[in-house]
């Protein structure tokens, strides 16, 4: 057992972590905030160059083939300077789709572009329900010929504004709550029928919601199995939810080091406020949960690219991660005093994401049923050491 | 990055498995803080397999099992099961005798402590001194060819069947207070030892008992000093950051964890009423499971860091986790069982009988013991980010 990163690993995160100081700014995220993408095609492109977007393709398909591992340290260091691209929607949730579910055919056309940063994909799964489960899913995908045809509403489909297609799941039978009947499409942005509009929030981030109106999908662009989704999708979920995890912890990181930053300098009652019990108690508990939050995404990680069966594990790292980011955001923001609430403020930018990501890629609810359910239900639990 | 355990390590926590399984009689099991026979016999048991003195050197009766990590699996495997742990002999006195002492020291005690010969006593607090153990005033006093005491220490555990006394001492009080103080090692047989014992609060089965401990003109040999003199602080507070994860690993709060939910999942009431079934508990417990997942975690942290250097930082943060998991954790049962989370051991209904009531008690003691929660997070404070001693003067930021 050595949990230190290897030396390519290192060179990764250092690399990432230049390249994000350098061009992920406070200012460049707060124009990004205003801009009709939420990313610039510069930036995009940047990364592909340097191999980011190729990380976790099949080396068939022009990538690199690495491990959660590698993608957590790299999305740590995105999520330091909380990057705004389409990464994890890209690459990680519908690249990943592609690579477990796609025909040759659709992996071929799909991944080298990816690897290429010639397509950006958006992720259009969650519709009006509080709810993350598969089984609620209620967009129908009716038979036509050789074409579905895609009426429905998606709600959070981030940076659909901005994409080339939507990975949309749908119902072609069966009535919800069933996780079994649905399917996955690779839907063409600019299909007729489609109409996206930007729905504010807290983050300021681009957030869509799609209508579908007998939108005409080819049946080439079925993903996977007809009815089938959930059998490869259920373990892209799991994995972007390690790397968002991975990601969150990179904003933890970088509030919690403003914050220690601040309380240093910031003098009250003739000392840093630093000095103060009730101040360093704060911090202490928080760097403690970051530091367990990172170590159990790792694990994770790490297990996930050894093949084992890690649903509790992935479960576990996700509710924690979140609650990691709500409380790290909230409370350093406290740790600047009136100065945390103001607008032009870089980490008020980090407070309008804590409780966003909190819930985001499926709440605390949908994540402790699952812990509960693996702890609980499950005749052998998995246990790994 | 490489989470896995080495065949070499899977081969060892098998063997101890196994050993655990051959060896641990309920008798055992249940007496983890009580010296009886039975305990001996088990410990004396795992030092015939050289298990006390796994990774020490063979000439000081060290045994060299090659396996880097074997002496964290052997206190979790036997923390996981409940049975007797080896964390304080070696973990704190034997490691500190190994970097501080003389080799006639090493000589006489390494092999002691690795044959399980005599129990210890850490014996450092007085009624003046608890957190602020630097605020100690009990004195040795050179008398030429010993040093003599006179004085007492409060709370000190296995007093009552120790062999040695690993004491800590004011040696010189006029210097400033943390460096006056030094380690000797004290024979409990000693002449003018006298003890009163302490009993903690919670049910009878697993009474815990500490004692205070009177010394009246006791004479320490001058070759029981440890290191040297005036540094003892500095070697408690290096044996601390031992005893933050070797007495107590994180396998006793998972152990706990799997009795409760062990109990909840079979606890069935009037009215069908069945605890698991209920929507709000299995969320509690599944937060639980979550809290005692990332503890797991730190403790790996920790022991991977303590495998190139001491883990200050790290055992500080597995400290302040572990013992605030360990607290809400027992609260957690005991508001799950309602009523019945309040009977005491012995009572007919008693879930796991009372077993969490002691727990719920003692809860805040792993909150306080061997520099507590909030020391601890001074140490996460001061020594990981950087921040001024809140106990000191102003520190005024660099312009
Ligand atoms: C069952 C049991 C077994 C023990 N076994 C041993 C043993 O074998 N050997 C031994 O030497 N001692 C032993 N102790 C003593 C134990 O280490 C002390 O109780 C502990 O150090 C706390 O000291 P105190 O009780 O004087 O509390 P105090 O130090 O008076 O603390 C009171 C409260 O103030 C808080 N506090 C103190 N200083 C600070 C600070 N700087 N910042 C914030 N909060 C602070 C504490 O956290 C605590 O909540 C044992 C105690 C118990 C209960």
């Amino acid at each position: 057992m050595d949990i230190k990163l290897s030396e390519e690993q290192v060179q990764l995160k250092e690399g990432a972590r230049k390249f994000m100081e350098d061009e992920c700014t406070g200012e460049f995220v707060r124009e990004m905030e205003k801009s009709e993408l939420g990313y610039t095609k510069k930036m995009w492109q940047q990364m592909a160059e340097m191999g980011w977007l190729g990380m976790a393709a099949p080396e068939d398909c022009g990538g690199l083939e690495l491990g959660t591992v590698d993608l957590v340290i790299l999305a740590k260091e995105l999520g330091r300077n909380i990057c705004p691209s389409p990464f994890l929607s890209t690459v990680v949730i519908a690249g990943e789709a592609i690579a477990r579910a796609g025909s040759d055919a659709q992996r071929q056309e799909f991944l080298p572009k990816i690897v290429e940063g010639e397509l950006v994909l958006a992720f259009a799964y969650q519709e009006y329900t509080r709810k993350f489960e598969p089984g609620v899913i209620e967009l129908q995908a009716k038979e036509d010929g050789d074409h579905y045809v895609l009426d429905g509403t998606k709600m959070f489909v981030e940076f659909a504004g901005g994409a080339d297609i939507l990975l949309v799941v749908a119902r072609t039978s069966g009535e919800a709550p069933a996780s079994s009947g649905l399917t996955m499409f690779l839907v063409d942005a600019k299909s007729e029928g489609i109409a996206s509009k930007r729905t504010p929030t807290m983050a300021r981030d681009h957030h869509y919601e799609v209508g579908f109106s007998g939108v005409r999908v080819p049946k080439d662009r079925v993903l996977g199995g007809v009815g089938d989704a959930w059998s490869s999708l259920e373990g892209v979920i799991e994995k972007a939810a390690v790397v968002f995890s991975g990601y969150t912890g990179g904003v933890c990181e970088m509030m919690h080091e403003r914050a220690t930053e601040y309380a240093q300098q910031r003098v009250q009652f003739d000392r840093p406020i630093g000095q103060m019990q009730l101040i360093q108690s704060y911090l202490a508990t928080l760097i403690i949960d970051i530091y367990g939050s990172d170590t159990l995404t790792f694990f994770t990680a790490f297990n996930m690219d050894k093949g084992r069966r890690v649903r509790p594990y992935v479960a576990k790292t996700k509710a924690f991660a979140a609650d990691t980011v709500n409380n790290t955001t909230n409370v350093g923001a406290q740790i600047f005093g009136g100065i945390g609430y103001m607008e032009e403020q870089d980490t008020t930018l980090y407070l309008r994401r804590g409780k966003q990501y909190q819930l985001a890629l499926g709440g605390l609810d949908y994540w402790e049923d699952i812990i509960a359910e693996e702890l609980i239900d499950v005749e052998n639990p998995t246990l790994l050491t | 990055m490489d989470f896995d355990w080495s065949p070499e390590e899977l081969a060892f926590r098998d063997e101890v498995r196994e050993f655990i399984a051959e060896n641990l009689t309920e008798e055992v099991a249940g007496t983890i803080f009580i010296d009886t026979p039975a305990r001996v016999a088990f410990v004396d048991k795992m030092a015939e397999r050289g298990w006390l003195g796994m990774g020490f050197p063979e000439k000081y009766g060290g045994s060299k099992k090659p396996i880097p990590l074997a002496q964290f699996i052997l206190t979790v495997e036997l923390d996981l099961a409940g049975a007797p742990i080896v964390g304080k002999n070696v973990g704190v006195v034997a490691n500190t005798i190994l970097n501080e002492c003389s080799e006639e020291m090493k000589m006489e005690f390494l092999p002691k402590i690795f044959k399980n010969e005599g129990q210890w006593a850490l014996t450092y607090t007085e009624a003046c001194a608890g957190t602020d153990i630097g605020a100690m005033q009990c004195p040795a006093v050179d008398m030429g060819d010993h040093f003599e005491v006179t004085g007492s220490k409060l709370f000190i555990t296995s007093a009552h069947f120790a062999k040695y006394h690993w004491i800590a001492l004011r040696t010189d009080p006029d210097a400033p207070k943390h460096k006056g103080i030094s380690i000797f090692i004290m024979d409990a047989d000693s002449p003018g030892i006298s003890l009163t014992p302490m009993h903690c609060i919670g049910t009878t089965g697993t009474t815990h008992r500490t004692n205070e401990v009177f010394l009246d003109h006791v004479k320490i040999p001058k070759s029981r000093l440890v290191g040297e003199l005036n540094k003892g602080f500095y070697y408690m507070m290096q044996a601390l950051d031992y005893e933050r994860f070797a007495i107590l690993s994180f396998a006793s709060r998972v152990r706990r964890f799997g009795k409760i939910v062990d109990w909840v999942k079979n606890a069935e009431y009037n009215g069908n009423d069945r605890p698991i079934e209920d929507p709000v508990i299995r969320r509690k417990l599944a937060r639980m499971a979550t809290r005692v997942e990332v503890g797991t975690m730190l403790e790996r942290l920790c022991i991977c860091a303590a495998m190139e250097r001491v883990p200050a930082v790290e055992a500080a943060m597995n400290k302040a986790y572990g013992a605030t998991v360990g607290a809400d954790m027992a609260e957690l049962a005991l508001d799950i069982m309602g009523p019945f989370g309040y009977l005491w051991a012995g009572a007919e209904h008693a879930p796991l009988n009372g077993y969490l009531v002691d727990e719920h008690l003692m809860a805040g003691h792993a909150r306080v013991a061997a520099a507590g929660v909030d020391t601890a997070k001074s140490i996460v404070a001061r020594r990981l980010l950087g921040l001024p001693n809140a106990l000191g003067k102003p520190v005024l930021p660099a312009k």
